[in-house]
């Protein structure tokens, strides 16, 4: 009998080598770890495998890296900063930070670089004070990843919690939660976040002057210069709104799955053994429900982030001159048509960021379903198979 | 009433009722249910389904889950001869340390009493853990891996590192027994723990609860609705029906004159391998709706014995004979 080979494309190859890595780092960590997860480092691989036959699920992948690579590097990358008007004098485009930018040198020849469609020194163009706009969007990348972030790490968990407690305790404990989790949810989100985002910022004000650590480490995130780090307060407001109305849904979600998970008879034979109701909760129904979590919280960034523009788009969270995807178009639609292209390259960006998330959260249902890996590893095994058979006779 | 049924018991209940609030109703699942279990004995509780089998046995530890809850009633677990707990009156707390330590369940169905994203070994070791006999999951695969030797799983090293689904329903099951004896078990509580296998493999898990039993001096309470079971496991037996205790007796006895006429027809209703093969007989009517139970006797609406007093009164649960109570009007002249 052959032996069993799965037959690969270059993508597989280039999953086992990024598996094999991972594997290798972990087993240095954790001597003989490799060898007891066979298994399950067979699952990643055909995991990978998955994802590498779903030309949506690649599209979505690429875009999402892509999105992160860029808002990682961009503020190295972008070839000036956020708020930096370019100035021309004659051939010479020389830098100068906004505030100097009003004593224009006195220089004859030198003027403030306007309204600009895209040309050599700014390649998607420049906004009406002149800025790179390709800079800015950029440095809006950052912002969206970071405020995608830090929301998706709270928001959502608030509601695993509160949406677990509910559906396991049930009764009275239920009832309560989920009358509160109706009352946010019969506002839509967005109006909610609108009124948090536009009552926090002075209390947050108020956080950011005790906490200078918290500021700094903010700043930095956001890649924010120091002179502009009162405008982080507006920033904040927005993560703070959104994780208070971003756990209704996860809420909703979680005790729905909960209700059914916790009808399996290993909840009940793990209240037999005397497990108590936290574990159950976290080690027994949580990663049986994780599935369908993941895919939603996956799209969900695309959600965030689109959130967040719209919020900046009218006005709240990012204020001047941080670069914000919302607000550059909040800005730049002022000057549309004619300078299309201050609504066209963030809006773009936008799209494609939330489109990528969309792709790969819909690509994940299919590569988390234990079924569909078994299908392609059988359709793998079983065209090998065939050739063989074929080749021997 | 139940406590001086038996010498020494391992666990006395006294006139239990338990309702489940539904949507439709409330169900009156137990009615007024009283029993003792005498410390190393297998005691049966047999009926049809829905009878309230399994809801009495998770009543022990007070596992009842709303919309369920138990009303009123007695249930005394002696962890030792004259030692005496109150399981009403415990706190959650101290019911978690009882259950799965001193008491264990082993359910029906071992396809889904293991949660699939465990291995075997964790979830014995982890059993284990909650109850305070180890500090980590590590410390406790070893005494694992021995648990599984001790019920006869081949390859137990091997084992242990497996997931449920690459067991066999046979092997499962002996693993759930695995995670019951991790502890320092007194009763075990198993409700149906071969409803879901084939026969080769219920004879093999009967003797395996067989041996350990006599290995470990357990208490085992074992539900069922297979007679042939009760024939074989059993020292005494708890007919049930409709939430209420119809007859208890010991096991011969029960086989040999069973008195109530539920516990008759139900005897009929069974192929005897003893006897030429005959009409099999079923029970004329069903399960009572236990939302609007009938008044009076429970039964009396199947029963071809039916007199003006059943549909009037509950009878008494009256002593017959040695060891012997049955709940019917039939006899309580006497």
């Amino acid at each position: 009998m052959a032996e069993e080979v799965y037959e690969k494309k270059v993508l597989d190859r280039i999953s086992d080598a990024l598996i094999d890595g991972l594997v290798s780092i972990i087993d240095k960590v954790k001597p003989g770890w490799r060898v007891k997860n066979r298994g399950r480092i067979e699952e990643w691989k055909l995991m990978l495998y998955a994802l590498n036959r779903s030309p949506v699920g690649l599209l979505g992948t690429s875009l999402v890296v892509l999105f992160i690579i860029l808002a990682i590097a961009g503020p190295f990358i972008a070839p000036v900063s956020y708020d930096t008007q370019i100035i021309f004098c004659d051939r010479d485009a020389r830098l100068a930070p906004p505030r100097t930018t009003v004593q224009i040198p006195d220089n004859p020849f030198c003027r403030k670089l306007g309204l600009k469609p895209g040309n050599f020194t700014m390649l998607l163009g420049g906004d009406d004070y002149g800025r790179d706009l390709w800079s800015r969007v950029l440095y809006g990348a950052r912002t969206s990843l970071v405020v995608a972030i830090i929301v998706m790490a709270v928001g959502p968990w608030i509601g695993v919690l509160l949406g677990l407690v509910a559906g396991y305790y049930g009764g009275k404990i239920d009832e309560l939660l989920m009358r509160i989790t109706d009352v946010f949810l019969v506002f839509p989100g967005l109006i909610l976040a609108i009124a948090f985002s536009a009552v926090l910022p002075y209390r947050i004000q108020d956080v950011l002057s005790v906490h200078p650590l918290l500021a700094d480490v903010m700043r930095v995130l956001f890649a924010i210069k120091p002179e502009n780090e009162p405008q982080l307060a507006s920033l904040l407001s927005v993560i703070v709104a959104l994780w208070l109305v971003w756990w209704p849904f996860y809420a909703r979600l979680v005790r729905g799955m909960v209700l059914s998970a916790k009808e399996n008879t290993y909840v009940e034979a793990a209240k037999a053994l005397g497990v108590p109701s936290w574990k159950i909760m976290f080690k027994h129904i949580l990663p049986n429900i994780a599935g369908p979590i993941i895919v939603f919280y996956t799209m969900d960034f695309g959600g965030v982030i689109l959130t967040e523009a719209g919020l900046s788009f009218l006005g709240l969270g990012a204020v001047p001159p941080l670069a914000d995807w919302g607000r550059i178009i909040y800005d730049g639609s002022r000057y549309f048509p004619d300078a299309w292209w201050l609504v066209f390259f963030p809006g773009l960006f936008i799209f494609l960021t939330v489109l990528g998330f969309n792709l790969l959260g819909d690509a994940l249902r299919d590569v988390l379903d234990p079924r569909m890996r078994r299908s392609i590893e059988f359709k793998i095994k079983k065209r090998v198979v065939v050739e063989e058979v074929s080749s021997g006779s | 009433m139940g406590a001086n049924r038996c010498r020494d018991p391992i666990i006395v209940v006294e006139d239990l009722y338990i309702n489940f609030y539904t949507y439709a109703g409330i169900v009156k699942a137990i009615d007024g249910v009283s029993f003792c279990i005498e410390r190393g004995e297998t005691y049966c509780l047999v009926g049809e389904t829905g009878c309230g089998k399994s809801v009495t046995s998770r009543a022990l530890t007070r596992l009842i889950l709303p919309p369920g809850k138990i009303e009123r009633g007695r249930i005394l677990y002696y962890p030792e001869p004259g030692k005496v707990v109150d399981i009403m009156k415990l706190s959650e707390e101290e019911l978690r340390m009882i259950r799965g330590d001193e008491i264990t369940y082993i359910f029906q169905d071992p396809g889904t009493a293991l949660d699939p994203l465990y291995t075997i070994g964790y979830q014995i070791s982890e059993t284990m853990l909650v109850h305070g006999y180890i500090n980590r999951i590590k410390e406790g695969i070893s005494k694992a891996i021995q648990l599984l030797k001790e019920t006869l799983i081949p390859d137990s090293e091997q084992r242990a590192k497996s997931y449920p689904h690459e067991l066999s329903g046979g092997m499962k099951q002996r693993a759930v027994i695995a995670t019951s004896l991790a502890n320092r078990p007194k009763l075990i509580i198993a409700d149906e723990p071969t409803t879901a296998l084939d026969a080769t493999v219920q004879a093999q898990i009967m003797e395996l609860l067989r041996n350990l039993k006599k290995q470990r001096g357990l208490t085992i309470l074992l539900i069922t609705h297979n007679m042939g079971l009760v024939a074989e496991m059993c020292d005494r037996v708890g007919v049930m029906y409709a939430g209420q205790l119809v007859e208890e007796a010991p096991t011969e006895e029960l086989f040999q004159n069973p008195l109530h006429p539920y516990t008759r027809a139900l005897l009929r209703a069974v192929p005897n391998p003893l006897k030429k093969i005959e009409k099999l007989e079923s029970i004329p009517g069903t399960v009572p709706n236990l939302i609007y139970p009938p008044p009076g006797c429970r039964f009396h609406p199947r029963c071809a014995h039916v007199m003006d007093t059943c549909r009037r009164q509950k009878p008494m649960f009256i002593r017959v004979g040695d060891k012997h109570y049955v709940s019917c009007w039939l006899y309580s002249r006497r």
